[in-house]
C-alpha cells in the first residue's frame, strides 16, 4: 500500500510541476463560470429577438410579453430572421405563420417554431420566449373559459386585459407554470454555471492528466517501479489514487473557488463533495484506460479534452438538461455527467438529502466501478506490453 | 565460488529460455555470480542481452528454466525478492520532469525507504555517482552522461545485494563513462554482485571477474577474460621498431623460449609470444643484440578476437 502511496504522490507532483496544468486546473474554470453564468444570470435587460410578424394579434401579443421581459424585439420576414441568427445579431427567433395567427385569433391551440442562435445568451431567452408564451397560453384558456360560461369574447378579452393590468406579467425566475423556470427556480445562473462546471472540469483535468501514464510508460519507469518490491496492483492502484486525488481536488477547488467568488450556493456541500468523489472515480478510471491504450501523449490530450467536452454538453453541463428535448435528456442519462448533474440540481435546487440523490449516487457508482475496473485492466495488460 | 555455484552465489540462472513469438531471444542462458563478483554479459546488439536480465529481475517470465536470487526464486510474482535486486534499465528510466533528488525519493520509496534513512540514502548515492551538487535541477536539463548517472543511483538505493547494469555507458561522454565505470568498481569492491552487459569490449576486460559471450540468444563461452583468450590460443604480438640486422635479430629472436614466430613488418619485427609480459626481458635482450630499438610495444590479443573466432562476427556492427 505504501508503494501505491508512492506512486499515486509522484503523479500528483509531476500534475503539479506542469504549468498548463496550473492554468486549467485553477484558472480557467473560474473563467468559464463567469461566462456561464453570465449566459444563465439575472435575464433582464438583455437578449434580442426577431418575429417574424408583428401584425397579427399574436404576433403583437408575443412582442408585448417580451418587451415586458425587457427583451429587445426585431421584425423581419422569415429569411431575414434566419441570416440575422446566422449573424449572431439576435439570440432566439420566433416564426409566427399566417395559419398560427388565424389558429391563435381562433381561440385553438398554437405551435410555433423557436430557432436559438448560438449566441451566449441564446438558452436564456429561450427561457424568456417560453415563459412569454406560456403567459399568453394562460390568458387565452382564460378567455376561452370566460366566453365558455357565456361572456361575449370581444368583453371577455377586455376583461382580461383589464385583470392584467393591475398584476405584473410574469417574470421568468417567478413564474411556475413552466417545467424549465420550475426547474431554475431559486438558483442563480452561478450555481447552474459552477454545478456544470464541476463536472466537467474534473473530467477534463483527470483525462488530460492521461499524459503523464503515457510518458511514465514510455520512460519505462513504470518498469521500473516493478523491479522494486511492488506488485503491479499497487502500481494500478496507486495510477489510480493519484487521478482519483487530482480529480476530487479540482472538483473541490471549483466548489470552494465558486462559493468564495461568486457566491455560488451548494446546498449540502457533504452530499455535493461525495457526488464529487464518486464522480471523480469515473474520471480516474477513464484517465487510465486512455493512458494505458494510447501510446502518445498528444493523441491522448486531443481525446481527452474532446472526450470531456462531449460527454459533458450531453450530460447538461453547457446547455442546462432540462433544456434538452426528451430524446437527448435520454442521452444525457448514459452519460456520468448526466447523472452527476442531476445530483447536483436535487443538493442545489430541491435541498435533496442523500435518499433523494441514492438513485443518481447508485448508477454514478455504478459507471465508476465499470470504468475503473477497465482502467486497470487496460493499464494492467499495457504494463505486460511495455516490458 | 561463481565457478562452481555454491549455495553463496548471489543469482543462479538455469537455463532460461524465452521467444518472442517466432524469435528465439534467448535459447539457454545460465550463470552464477558469487557475492563481490562482477559478470559480464558481452554480445553485439540482439544478442538477448536485455531479455535474460529482464528475466533475472523478474520482469519477464521464462518460458523455461529458472532464476534464484539469494536462494529464493525470482519471477514476476516474486515481488519481495526484489528488494535484494538493483536494476538499472538500458533505456534512461527517469522522470524528466521531476527533480534528481525528487526521483531518487520515488525509487527509494519504492524499497521502503522513509524518512532520515532515505534522505540519507539518496545523499550517499548521489554522492557516488557525483551528481550531488545538481540535485535540486530537473532531470530533463541534465547532459546524456549525467542521466545515466542517476540513472545508476537509483538502483543502488537499497544496497542491493544484487546490481543488474545494462548497458549503463551508452551515448555518454568518456569522463561520465570513466566516473560510472569506477562507481561500479568501487561498489563491486564492498561486495555487491554485479552483472554488467555491455558490447564494449574494454569495459568487461576492465571491470568484469568473469565474463559471458552472448550471441544468438546462449552464452557461447565463459570465464575470465584470459580464460577465454587461452580458449581461442590467440598470442601475445611485441612489436620491436629500429635499425640494424632485421635477419640476425630474426635468428636470434626465434631462439627465445616463448617465442613461436617473428615476421618482419614495416621497419621493424613483430614477434607472436604465448606470455608476452614474462618473456619480454629475453626477447628486447635478443633484439637488442642486433637492433638499435627505437620502440617495443606489446598488443595482447583482445575479447574481440575471440567473439570473432567464437561467433565469426564483429562485436560492433
Ligand atoms: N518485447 C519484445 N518483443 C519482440 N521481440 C523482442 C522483444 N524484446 C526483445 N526482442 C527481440 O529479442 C532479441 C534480443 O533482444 P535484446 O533486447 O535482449 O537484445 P540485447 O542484447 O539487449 O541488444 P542491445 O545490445 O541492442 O540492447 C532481439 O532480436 C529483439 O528484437
Ligand atoms: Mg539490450
Amino acid at each position: 500500500m505504501r508503494a501505491a502511496w508512492a506512486v499515486a504522490l509522484v503523479e500528483l507532483r509531476r500534475f503539479l510541476r506542469d504549468r498548463s496544468n496550473i492554468f486549467f486546473t485553477f484558472v480557467f474554470p473560474l473563467m468559464l463560470v463567469v461566462v456561464i453564468g453570465a449566459q444563465f444570470g439575472g435575464g433582464a435587460g438583455s437578449g434580442r429577438v426577431v418575429l417574424t410578424d408583428e401584425s397579427s394579434t399574436l404576433g403583437q401579443r408575443i412582442a408585448a410579453e417580451l418587451d415586458a421581459r425587457d427583451v429587445t424585439v426585431d421584425v423581419g420576414e422569415a429569411g431575414q430572421a434566419r441570416e440575422t441568427l446566422a449573424r449572431g445579431r439576435a439570440d432566439a427567433a420566433v416564426f409566427i405563420d399566417d395559419a398560427a395567427a388565424a389558429a391563435f385569433d381562433a381561440g385553438d391551440p398554437v405551435q410555433l417554431d423557436l430557432v436559438l442562435a448560438s449566441t451566449s445568451g441564446s438558452s436564456a431567452v429561450a427561457q424568456q420566449v417560453q415563459s412569454a408564451v406560456a403567459e399568453l397560453d394562460r390568458e387565452q384558456a382564460g378567455v376561452a373559459a370566460l366566453v365558455q360560461s357565456g361572456v361575449d369574447p370581444d368583453l371577455a378579452q377586455d376583461a382580461w386585459w383589464d385583470g392584467e393590468g393591475q398584476v405584473p406579467p410574469a417574470r421568468v425566475d417567478v413564474v411556475d407554470v413552466d417545467d424549465v423556470s420550475q426547474a431554475f427556480a431559486g438558483v442563480t445562473g452561478f450555481d447552474v454555471g459552477a454545478s456544470s462546471q464541476v463536472l466537467l472540469f474534473v473530467f477534463l483535468t483527470a483525462l488530460a492528466g492521461s499524459a503523464t501514464l503515457i510518458d511514465a510508460r514510455r520512460h519505462r519507469v513504470i518498469a521500473r517501479t516493478l523491479a522494486a518490491p511492488v506488485s503491479a496492483g499497487s502500481v494500478v492502484a496507486g495510477q489510480a489514487l493519484g487521478r482519483w486525488v487530482i480529480a476530487f481536488f479540482q472538483g473541490t477547488y471549483v466548489m470552494a473557488g465558486t462559493s468564495l467568488l461568486f457566491g455560488v450556493q451548494w446546498g449540502n456541500v457533504a452530499l455535493c463533495l461525495l457526488v464529487v468523489a464518486v464522480f471523480s472515480t469515473v474520471a480516474a478510471g477513464a484517465a487510465m484506460a486512455i493512458g494505458a491504450v494510447l501510446d502518445n501523449e498528444g493523441a491522448a490530450s486531443g481525446l481527452g479534452v474532446g472526450l470531456a467536452l462531449v460527454l459533458a454538453a450531453l450530460g447538461g453541463c453547457m446547455v442546462p438538461q432540462e433544456l434538452f428535448p426528451s430524446s437527448l435528456q435520454f442521452v444525457a442519462s448514459l452519460t456520468p455527467h448526466g447523472w452527476g448533474y442531476r445530483a447536483f440540481a436535487e443538493i442545489q435546487r430541491h435541498g435533496g438529502t442523500l435518499v433523494d440523490i441514492a438513485g443518481s449516487l447508485a448508477v454514478l457508482a455504478g459507471f465508476a466501478a465499470a470504468v475503473l475496473a477497465l482502467g486497470s485492466l487496460l493499464l494492467r495488460r499495457s504494463i505486460a506490453r511495455a516490458l | 565460488m561463481g565457478q562452481d555455484g555454491t549455495s553463496t552465489d548471489v543469482v543462479q540462472v538455469q537455463d532460461v529460455t524465452r521467444s518472442f513469438g517466432d524469435l528465439q531471444a534467448v535459447a539457454g542462458v545460465s550463470l552464477r555470480i558469487a557475492p563481490g563478483e562482477t559478470y559480464g554479459l558481452l554480445g553485439p546488439n540482439g544478442a538477448g542481452k536485455t531479455t535474460t536480465i529482464s528475466m533475472i529481475a523478474g520482469l519477464l517470465e521464462p518460458d523455461s528454466g529458472t532464476v534464484q536470487l539469494c536462494g529464493e526464486p525470482m519471477g514476476p510474482r516474486h515481488t519481495k525478492i526484489r528488494s535484494r535486486l538493483g536494476l538499472v534499465p538500458q533505456d534512461l528510466a527517469l522522470y524528466p520532469d521531476l527533480k534528481g533528488r525528487e526521483n531518487l525519493n520515488y525509487f527509494g520509496a519504492l524499497q521502503n525507504l522513509r524518512g532520515k534513512e532515505l534522505r540519507a540514502r539518496v545523499d550517499e548515492v548521489l554522492e557516488v555517482v557525483g551528481l550531488a551538487d545538481r540535485a535540486k535541477d530537473p532531470v530533463k536539463e541534465y547532459s546524456g552522461g549525467m542521466k545515466r548517472r542517476l540513472n545508476i543511483a537509483a538502483g543502488l538505493l537499497h544496497r542491493p545485494a544484487l546490481l543488474i547494469l545494462d548497458e549503463p555507458t551508452v551515448g555518454v561522454d568518456p569522463q561520465s563513462r570513466n566516473a560510472i565505470l569506477e562507481s561500479v568498481e568501487a561498489l563491486s569492491g564492498e561486495g555487491m554482485a554485479v552483472l554488467y552487459t555491455t558490447h564494449y569490449m574494454e569495459e568487461a576486460e576492465r571491470l568484469c571477474d568473469r565474463i559471458g559471450i552472448i550471441d544468438s540468444g546462449r552464452v557461447q563461452a565463459e570465464g575470465t577474460r584470459d580464460e577465454l583468450i587461452h580458449l581461442v590460443g590467440e598470442l601475445d604480438q611485441v612489436r620491436m621498431d629500429g635499425t640494424g640486422d632485421l635477419t640476425a635479430a630474426t635468428d636470434a629472436l626465434q631462439q627465445v623460449p616463448g617465442v613461436q614466430r617473428v615476421d618482419p613488418v614495416g621497419g621493424g619485427l613483430v614477434c607472436a609470444v604465448a606470455d608476452a609480459p614474462v618473456h619480454l626481458a629475453a626477447i628486447v635482450t635478443a633484439a637488442s643484440a642486433h637492433l638499435e630499438l627505437s620502440d617495443v610495444e606489446i598488443t595482447r590479443p583482445d575479447l574481440e578476437q575471440v567473439f570473432l573466432h567464437l561467433t565469426g562476427k564483429e562485436l560492433r556492427d
